[in-house]
């Protein structure tokens, strides 16, 4: 049997990108559903998949039309309160060759309104890999059920079969989310923040650092509770884009509302953040003072090392960061990173690369890799962050850092900080 | 409307059923999908994928493979694997994308033996039934493949057909096991706690009890390979209440009883109830339901609207998984709790009744 595959930072980085190893290459081979990483490999799956994330529109209902396999999970969201608001259309064997349940979907519509003491904001209408694979026109269903109803219905395709497009269904769904909003007089001292399904952290200096520059009111889909304060997003004179899922999203509303977007990334090493902050004042043109945010976050970073020195870490990828940029600002802290679960892309080769220089030997993983059945943990690892991280060093001290609070900036890195802290003081050092 | 479901979530399909009968018989398991059928099944319908290590993995196919028809890859990425899992049989189990591009899964079952020297087989799930269906084709295919030598029958050993997750809310054989202790000496649960060893060596049994409907193809197929008896039932574990309860409860003498389950199960809640309780009780089932085990008057149900009608019918209590109370709220009567993992995926362990 063979042994968990990995390839060190040094390695990786020799061979070049376009030199991938096979178990980095998800398309390559088989995939293996770690239990570390479920959510990972199902685009409905736990956390904000495409079903729960087309339910973020406050008063909205969601009608799944697929096989009753697509569906089964669902029932995980119903201690999240979501029961009242899925309905589904199960298809048969004939439905998934012929199509014709298409036609039923605005008569499915009807029938389902009959349920609701109050219509809904929206029916989302989510489909699966069957009708990527017949090509169903959903705008035209779309507007079917709306002619048929008065009640406006948007698509939300969980398509599996396309997760690594171009538009994977994230990127579509977050589309979709926004496309009701219309277009009205834009205010000038509004903006939105993009990119995630729940609000940033409450404490995140992204807040008062545009209300500095003059922003009086800033919207994000997670924070709306009413279907009026969704609409309001659209009076926006810029959007801030946090998560590059949202980038389609974001081009859309500049085409249709006149909202222009800036990209912001989430980042974990203290000088990206500033520099960040630094062009996003030059942009919006104002000066933004990060000083005592950095100044707290440094602070956070010593008084861990203090107290429980830089202990040797294995970082995942089910976490609310790029387990590479967060591997490489570790790194940066000190702190040596053995292990990364990770999914290597074009994008964060950059971080790669950079590690290879500043921690050669730090070994990398797919939990993709059907060999990861095989992983033995490796007992240098004192600590773990992220949630398949975790998983695999079950009883070292650990933070999954997957919360729907969202880190963002230099308030991402006192929560990483702060978190393992507590993490330690309950479990003392692996 | 056929098909709309407005208070239920959709039961354990047939993908998973297939799979939950494969899981610990030592083959290489490859759901043929793009990733969220395999999601549905380790992240929800397979508890052991927590507790119990199998070689079960998603094709991982992509759009262009599908419109392609890339079976040459699949086939390839399966020969891979086997040079990294150690395994004695592969599987592949159907799913909506190759019921869509009807894929040809025996072409697929032959190109893979071709290629790995192991035997292969392919079950034509969709994802589009039930479990019991993908239950019953798994368990068939695999005992008409594997179950071939016949052997001395031992004394006393009972195998039992059916005993997954889905059906029982085990996770383990021990509890089955101890509830048929009486019956015989040795009994196995094939594929829960037993592997592909067992499955080749079921012509040693005395006896074959199907715990599930989905089980008695097979059993039948057994009983004319090899000429032993085969009988339908339940083991007395949880959910089932204990006699105890039931004699305690004494709101339950000579009531109108509906149970709610798969059938054998609640055929055996049945027998309780009317040999403790005087109850006149009619069993209601959503998978299928072997007619040899049906009274008159139980019904199969097919819709959310079937089972409101049903519970308008005077009965006075009805038994049935927590996740149909959203349909039976206008039901009079009472509603006692018996969970079903295919229906509302709770573990007999998990349960407080």
């Amino acid at each position: 049997m063979a042994e968990a595959f990995y390839i060190t930072a040094r390695e990786l980085a020799q061979n070049g990108y376009e030199k991938l190893p096979r178990e980095l290459d998800s398309s390559k081979h088989m995939i293996y559903s770690s239990p570390a990483t479920l959510d990972f490999n199902s685009p409905g799956a736990k956390g904000f998949g495409v079903k729960r994330a087309g339910l973020v529109i406050p008063g909205s209902v969601m009608l799944l039309i697929a096989p009753g396999c697509c569906g089964r999970n669902t029932a995980l969201l119903s201690s999240l309160g979501y029961d009242e608001r899925f309905f589904y259309l199960l298809l048969d064997d004939t439905d998934i060759v012929t199509g014709r349940y298409v036609k039923k979907i605005p008569e499915a519509c009807k029938e389902l309104l009959s349920e609701l003491d109050t219509p809904p904001s929206v029916i989302m209408l989510c489909v699966t890999c069957v009708d990527a694979l017949l090509g169903t026109d959903m705008e035209r269903v779309c507007r079917a059920c709306y002619e048929l109803t008065g009640v406006r219905a948007a698509p939300a395709y969980m398509y599996a079969l396309t997760r690594e497009k171009r538009l994977p269904p994230m990127g579509l769904v977050r589309k979709s989310v926004y496309s009701l909003l219309e277009p009205q007089t834009r205010k000038s001292n509004e903006c939105n923040i993009l990119g995630f399904f729940s609000a940033l952290e409450e404490g995140c200096e992204i807040y008062p650092l545009l209300k500095s520059a003059g922003i009086k009111r800033i919207r994000e889909i997670g924070s709306c509770k009413t279907f009026e304060e969704y609409k309001e997003m659209s009076r926006a004179n810029f959007s801030l884009v946090l998560n590059s899922e949202a980038r389609a999203a974001a081009q859309d509303m500049q085409q249709r509302l006149g909202i222009p977007f800036i990209e912001l990334t989430r980042m974990f090493r203290l000088d990206k953040i500033e520099n960040q902050y630094r062009l996003l004042g030059q942009a919006i043109g104002a000066g933004l003072d990060c000083s005592p945010y950095r100044a707290a976050a440094e602070q956070v970073i010593a008084r861990f090392r203090e107290k429980h020195g830089t202990p040797t870490l294995a970082v995942g990828e089910s976490l609310n960061a790029d387990s590479f940029e967060l591997s490489l600002a570790l790194t940066e802290y000190g702190f040596r990173v053995a292990e990364i679960y990770g999914t290597v892309g074009e994008r964060n080769f950059v971080f790669v690369k950079r590690l290879a220089e500043v921690s050669p030997e730090t070994r990398i993983y797919s939990n993709l890799s059907p060999t990861m059945m095989n992983y033995i943990p490796s007992a240098e690892v004192e600590a773990a962050v992220g949630a398949d991280a975790c998983y695999y060093h079950v009883g070292k001290p650990g933070v999954e850092f997957n919360g729907e609070a969202q880190p963002f900036g230099y308030r991402g890195v006192t929560m990483l900080f702060e978190e393992l802290g507590r993490a330690f003081e309950e479990r003392g050092r692996g | 409307m056929k098909g709309l479901l407005k208070k239920l979530s959709p039961f354990a399909p047939d993908d998973s059923g297939a799979c939950s009968v494969l899981y610990e018989l030592g083959g290489i398991t490859v759901i043929c999908d793009a990733g969220g059928c395999a999601g549905n099944v380790c992240g929800f319908d397979e508890p052991r994928w927590f507790e119990k290590r199998s070689a079960l993995f998603s094709a991982g196919l992509r759009d262009m493979d599908a419109i392609l028809g890339r079976d040459e890859l699949l086939v390839k990425k399966l020969a891979l694997i086997t040079e990294q899992v150690d395994a004695e049989f592969t599987a592949i189990v159907g799913t909506p994308v190759p019921a869509v591009i009807a894929t040809d899964l025996k072409a697929l079952e032959r190109m893979s033996e071709k290629k790995t020297g192991l035997p292969c087989i392919a079950l034509k799930t969709d994802g589009t039934r039930l479990c019991d269906y993908g239950e019953e084709l798994a368990y068939y295919r695999i005992f008409e493949r594997f179950a071939e030598e016949k052997l001395p029958v031992r004394a006393g050993k009972l195998g039992i057909i059916g005993a997954t997750p889905l059906n029982t809310g085990e996770t383990d054989s021990s509890a089955i096991k101890a509830a048929f202790a009486g019956e015989g000496s040795k009994i196995v649960c094939f594929g829960m706690d037993s592997g592909l060893d067992e499955i080749r060596r079921a012509s040693e049994c005395e006896k074959i009890i199907a715990i599930t409907p989905s089980g008695i193809k097979a059993a039948k197929l057994l009983s004319e390979r090899f000429g032993m008896p085969y009988e339908a039932g339940y083991p007395d574990i949880c959910p089932l209440p204990s006699d105890g309860k039931i004699l305690s409860d004494g709101d339950l003498k000579g009531r109108r009883v509906l149970v709610i389950h798969q059938q054998f199960l609640a055929n055996a809640l049945r027998e309780k109830l009317e040999r403790l309780a005087g109850c006149e009780v009619t069993v209601g089932s959503f998978f299928s339901m072997e007619g040899d085990y049906m009274r008159e008057g139980d019904l199969h149900l097919d819709s959310e609207d079937d089972l409101t009608a049903l519970a308008g019918k005077g009965y006075d209590v009805i038994y049935a998984d927590g996740r149909f109370g959203r349909i039976l709220k206008g039901f009079g009567g009472r509603l006692i709790p018996l969970p079903h993992f295919a229906v509302g995926g709770s573990l007999n362990k998990d349960v407080k009744l």
